[in-house]
């Protein structure tokens, strides 16, 4: 969703603790283990993996160290490529800035083409990338390797026949043993694998730790924990979430997912996707009045205008001065963060994170994928294109690009001694995901698991719900609608079995 | 045996007969032969996309792959109140009408307070223009951060003078977000009318104001019985493009409400896009794209009607 453009400056003490806490971070290998078709072993203890390819250890602090139990992945190294010389086309997105692109570029894109003479990458930079590649390969065109915004963007490609599949591609290059085993699956249409997951997201409750000490507040874990709090911290004249949709509409469907999961349960949540339970049942019904009632407190920036008219840059700025206390949102603002907190913003906060509370005070987090990449039906070079695929997702080029660019790392496991220089707290999150996900603990983004229009309801009418318009009821009945036609139309993602 | 002169006349004369026709059809060939490239170009970007929509439009297309032909059902899905589509229409009416009244007014006072300006004329003129040289990204984002409701204008009012009337989130409530946009757009747009009815006004002969003086005119006299009349075709046609236009607003709202809150500023232009670009329906994106050409068609048929029945617009 939102990327981080920052580059990270490792200093001694973070090189000291990344490598503390860094042997834990192979817990996202874990992963497999709860997600994975064939069903999960729920560890009984949250240091090991069943797995002998994966090695899980998250660590308590990050002071102490746990030790490996399996053999860690070693980076893949690319498979050599004999084909012809190619030049391959890669559209980058520049809407909000270019930066972030360049950043890539430089740290993936510029190695490659340096490191051998046969297969060149051209990158171009456009605005809108996403709206020109539809466009293009509508037409017959566009770039060799494709980018969307996310799975169900790719699966409508897929079904159009302008993706290449990628299962031969899969089996020679070993993309099974390196990807988690429930993000593949994602790629699916028809049997075939179209896509590679990019982008690994979840969403936490951020807080202002110091604001939080200063008022002796403690952290929620349940949702009447959460809205207790937030009253409380109302009523000491500071804003409970730094919350606002200015810049990014689509920010609605953050808490409409939230809710859904965290209140109804991914149980409920899994049921509904594959048609087994409806949208309006009297769960769904309560999650989505909590959250309108969180609206109708103005806990949100103070009041639904004052939502409405509060951009990123704001709403971060309160987060960061105090004057907002709480924010839930994904793991993509954590590169942001530290341009509000510290000395960077000239003042004495800190932040810190707590999983989003749920109604049962499980921790649940919710899987995201923020972007696809799969090779264009149309290629002449599709060897060479799956060839830079093998190379753009090993985990040293990934970790290289997550710690130097500040976006999220593709769904593939990743030894924590690559990531050296990834904020710890940004560490413990992905550790807490992979405990979480192997006791099957996880939850569904809209932008990831639902179908395009259904999504765009939940964005969209929910603003009807907050201005009276509509009752919670007739939204989810029209979301349940809408949900019914794309179903039909078979454009729900694939849904990882639970 | 004709005399070279004779043959020379007989020729000329042969050539003049055949010029006379092959003259005329050259005269009739030619003009379309430069003009074809532009055509073809126009044909290419215009009118076979347009032709595709009419077609899109029938059917079940989500923009990549195949379309399934369903007749009707793009249109009768539009029609249905809880299309959004009736709202947006509304809101399209609303801001033609704003278009066709406040910035016409504005621009009619501002080019008649300047027409006899002399000095420093150009400076005015530029100053007034400037906005509308402005891109459109440009200017919603510094309005954005102007109807700020801490940190613009309005608060800076506020702190300065106790009046908190200006410090409202306009485009966070669903009352103001519409009349906030259309207060964005006047300001960029209503300088370019300024600049073309001063322009059209200029052309408008001196003596006929000589004459509306000596006749003892008021300065409101002067300007209902010629300025005005002198400037109606310009006026006219200024309508008939606000009109048309009213239909196609786009850009301003996308950028400050993406038709929010609540549907409050949602326009047939933003439907289209979401339709197309969000919810992968591009049939019905290209239905009510259709729509909205036929609406702007029924605006050309009005000012064509009115012409044919004698009215000098």
């Amino acid at each position: 969703m939102q990327k981080g453009l920052n580059h990270t400056r490792i200093t001694r003490r973070q090189l000291l603790r990344g490598m503390g806490v860094g042997v834990g971070l192979l817990a996202i290998g874990g992963l497999a283990q709860a997600c994975g078709s064939e069903g999960s072993t729920p560890t009984s203890s949250v240091k090991t993996s069943s797995s002998p390819s994966q090695v899980v250890t998250p660590s308590a602090s990050p002071a102490t160290a746990a030790s490996p139990t399996g053999a860690v992945p070693v980076g893949t190294q690319p498979v050599g490529y004999s084909g012809p010389n190619a030049t391959l086309s890669m559209w980058f997105d520049t809407t909000g800035g270019a930066q972030g692109a360049k950043c890539v570029v430089d740290a993936a894109i510029t190695p490659f083409n340096s490191m051998q003479s046969k297969v060149k990458v051209d990158p171009t930079f456009r605005a809108n990338a996403w709206d020109a590649t539809r466009t293009a390969l509508a037409g017959g065109g566009g770039p060799d390797l494709v980018g969307t915004p996310g799975p169900s963007f790719a699966v409508a490609l897929a079904t159009a026949n302008q993706l290449a599949p990628l299962d031969e591609y899969i089996a020679r290059y070993g993309w099974k043993e390196r990807y988690l085993s429930w993000a593949l699956p994602l790629g699916l249409v028809n049997g075939k694998i179209y896509s590679l997951p990019n982008e690994m997201e979840t969403l936490v409750l951020y807080y202002n730790k110091t604001l939080f000490q200063q008022h002796g507040w403690k952290p929620p874990r349940t949702m009447d924990d959460l809205m207790k709090l937030a009253a409380q911290i109302d009523a000491a004249g500071i804003i409970p979430f730094a919350h606002g949709n200015a810049d990014w509409r689509p920010a609605n469907e953050w808490f409409v997912g939230e809710f859904l999961n965290h209140v109804a349960g991914p149980d409920a949540v899994y049921q509904a996707l594959m048609g087994q339970k409806r949208w309006d049942s009297p769960e769904f019904i309560h999650a989505i009045d909590l959250l309108v009632q969180m609206q109708k407190n103005g806990w949100f920036m103070g009041s639904l205008a004052r939502y409405y008219t509060t951009n990123t840059n704001t709403r971060l700025a309160a987060f960061g001065d105090g004057k907002a206390a709480m924010d839930i949102e994904g793991t993509w603002v954590i590169a942001n963060l530290k341009n509000y907190f510290g000395k960077a913003a000239h003042n004495n906060n800190e932040w810190d994170w707590v999983p989003m509370p749920s109604s049962s005070g499980k921790e649940i987090f919710d899987l995201a994928i923020g972007s696809t990449m799969s090779i264009n039906a149309n290629s002449k070079n599709l060897d060479a294109a799956a060839y830079f695929l093998d190379y753009f997702f090993s985990p040293e080029v990934d970790a290289r690009v997550v710690v130097h660019c500040g976006v999220e790392p593709a769904p593939i496991k990743i030894s924590a001694s690559q990531l050296k220089g990834m904020d710890p707290r940004q560490i413990q999150i992905f550790e807490h995901l992979v405990q979480a996900s192997n006791e099957g603990s996880y939850g569904y983004t809209t932008w990831t698991f639902w179908p395009p229009a259904a999504e765009n309801w939940l964005i969209e009418k929910i603003e009807d719900v907050w201005a009276g318009k509509m009752t919670v009821k007739e939204y989810l009945e029209g979301h349940q609608k809408v949900f019914d036609q794309e179903r039909k139309e078979g454009k729900v993602p694939p849904i990882p079995k639970r | 045996m004709r005399s070279q002169l004779q043959e020379r006349t007989l020729g000329a004369e042969h050539i003049v007969g055949l010029g006379g026709s092959s003259w005329k059809r050259r005269k009739l060939v030619l003009p379309w032969l430069f003009v074809l490239p532009a055509l073809g170009l126009n044909l290419v970007v215009t009118i076979g996309p347009a032709v595709g929509a009419i077609y899109y439009s029938f059917t079940d297309w989500s923009g990549v792959g195949k379309a399934t032909f369903v007749g009707l059902d793009n249109y009768r899905q539009m029609l249905q109140s809880s299309s959004g589509f009736w709202s947006a229409l509304a809101h399209n009416l609303l801001y033609m009408c704003f278009f066709l009244t406040v910035p016409m007014a504005m621009a009619l006072l501002a080019s008649s307070l300047l027409a006899p300006i002399r000095r420093g004329a150009m400076l005015y003129r530029m100053g007034l223009f400037l906005p509308y040289v402005l891109p459109s990204v440009v200017t919603a984002f510094i309005w954005q951060s102007l109807m700020d409701p801490d940190l613009g204008l309005g608060s800076l009012i506020a702190r300065w003078t106790g009046f908190r009337g200006l410090a409202q989130p306009f485009l966070g409530q669903p009352h103001t977000a519409l009349p906030a946009i259309a207060f964005v757009d006047n300001w960029h747009w209503w300088g370019f009318l300024m600049v073309l009815f001063l322009t059209a006004m200029q052309g408008i002969p001196t003596d006929l104001y000589e004459t509306a003086k000596i006749e003892g005119a008021s300065r409101w006299q002067e300007f209902w019985y010629v300025t005005l009349p002198g400037i109606r075709p310009t006026v006219a046609i200024m309508i008939l493009m606000t009109s048309i236009w009213s239909f196609l607003v786009f850009d301003y709202i996308w950028i400050l409400t993406q038709g929010g809150p609540a549907g409050a500023s949602e326009v047939l232009a933003t439907l289209v896009y979401k339709a197309a670009f969000q919810n992968f329906q591009a049939g019905y994106a290209a239905a009510i794209g259709l729509t909205m050409s036929l609406l702007a068609g029924v605006v050309i048929a009005i000012f064509v009607v009115l012409r044919w029945r004698g009215w000098e617009i």
